[in-house]
């Protein structure tokens, strides 16, 4: 049990992490990764929603008929997205009032869809939770890197907090949708060379993992 | 074959029954307290288009009820501060229009003598966040404080044609969208309030 939850978190934060190397999810990093804490809502509302959305589709996935069961999937996802929109609304008006419809948007960021088709529907539901929490866990930890610089260079705040002591002149373009583009680009890239560097110091380089990612973007 | 079809169709129908329920049942639950939100909301906006200062959330209700009655006045919701004297100070006075990306709805305040702006707030906007949602910022919208209104329109534009409001960098398209709003808004706004009062 120990060893596959090492696995899923191995495998989720690092080995095929959602964004990095999968390339899921980009539309709402585009969009929230701007301002630190809008960031930190949205990856903690995605965790909540694709950690019971797996263990819940986990839970059923011996009685979905095969032919609806992207809808029933949908259906279970809406309903948690939906759950974590009513409470941001009642507990935290400020922040649900900034995120405007972004929160309603998790139900297609397709790393929820993404870890149901691929995992949860054929693994045991304490495994597909975890699975999901780790999945949900590796795009918050890199969607608040992403922010962090965004945010940093753009308005020269952290979580709000004014950290710009020298006067530096903010850029706009990490305000807007492209900076993600570009800081997701240069990530990638890093990553992806550091993976490839691992693999030709070891030999035989493995296979890679192949953990059939149908959902689409 | 049929039984297949059977199965599939009750099983989607439970599902969302149950899912519907559930939801249903957090909407109620949550809605007392949503409701409350909006309405703090509304009246925090309301205070501050007329300038009137309030320290926190648990002044709002008691400010309000003591300064500000609320009237029909040709089919517009006009909240009026009266001062202690029991003049009228000022009006405030829900707008919308479109912004870039949905609807724009906010209050702006209108001395009583209809001679300037007091202030604008925006209650409901889904402008891009970072972007055109930067409208809620205070230095935004402190700059419409005191524009003036004359022959029934706002005064945006000073002798040479230059805009007194600062747009916004990067968010062209709401900043304009803002300025239509507010022209088109004190315009129709102004006509009514002149001919009832």
């Amino acid at each position: 049990m120990m060893g596959e939850i090492k696995q899923a978190m191995r495998r989720n934060l690092w080995d095929e992490n959602q964004v990095l190397r999968q390339i899921l999810g980009i539309c709402s990093i585009l969009a929230v990764t701007n301002l630190m804490t809008n960031t930190l809502v949205m990856g903690l509302g995605l965790i909540f929603v694709i950690s019971l959305s797996s263990l819940t589709i986990s839970l059923l996935r011996s009685y979905i008929p095969h032919r609806v069961r992207m809808i029933v999937q949908v259906f279970i996802i809406a309903a948690y997205v939906i759950l974590v929109d009513i409470f941001i609304k009642a507990q935290l008006p400020e922040i649900s009032k900034a995120l405007g419809p972004y929160v309603g948007l998790i139900i297609t960021n397709c790393i929820i869809m993404g870890r149901a088709e691929a995992y949860a529907q054929k693994n045991p539901p304490f495994l597909a939770m975890i699975d999901g929490f780790f999945a949900g866990l590796g795009y918050m930890l890199v969607i608040l890197a992403i922010s962090f610089i965004r945010e940093l260079l753009g308005f020269g705040t952290i979580f709000g907090f004014d950290v710009n002591f020298i006067g530096f002149q903010t850029w706009t373009i990490m305000v807007m949708p492209p900076a993600a583009f570009f800081i997701i680009g240069v990530m990638t890239w890093a990553a992806s060379s550091m993976r490839l560097s691992r693999q030709t110091l070891q030999k035989p380089s493995p296979a890679p993992t192949a953990a059939g990612q149908q959902a689409s973007r | 074959m049929k039984r297949e079809y059977i199965y599939t169709v009750l099983f989607t129908f439970v599902v969302s029954a149950v899912l519907t329920a559930i939801l249903a049942g957090a909407n109620a639950f949550f809605l007392p307290q949503i409701e409350r939100n909006e309405e703090l909301a509304e009246k925090r906006a309301i205070l501050y288009v007329l300038n009137v200062p309030f320290a926190d959330d648990s002044e709002v209700d008691t400010i309000f009820g003591e300064s500000i009655s609320e009237q029909n006045i040709d089919g517009l919701n006009v909240f009026t501060k009266y001062d202690e004297d029991g003049t009228a100070a000022g009006y405030a006075v829900p707008f919308q229009g479109s912004g870039l990306w949905g609807l724009i709805r906010g209050y702006m305040g209108i001395a009583a003598d209809l001679s300037e702006l007091l202030g604008i707030e925006f209650t409901d906007q889904n402008e891009t966040p970072g972007l055109g949602s930067r409208i809620d910022e205070e230095w935004y919208k402190e700059q419409f404080r005191g524009i003036q209104l004359v022959d029934g329109e706002a005064v945006l534009t000073d002798d040479d044609g230059e805009l007194l409001i600062d747009a916004i960098t990067g968010a062209t398209s709401t900043s304009n969208a803002v300025i239509n709003i507010m022209r088109n808004s004190t315009a129709s706004i102004l006509s009514r309030l002149e001919g009832a009062l």
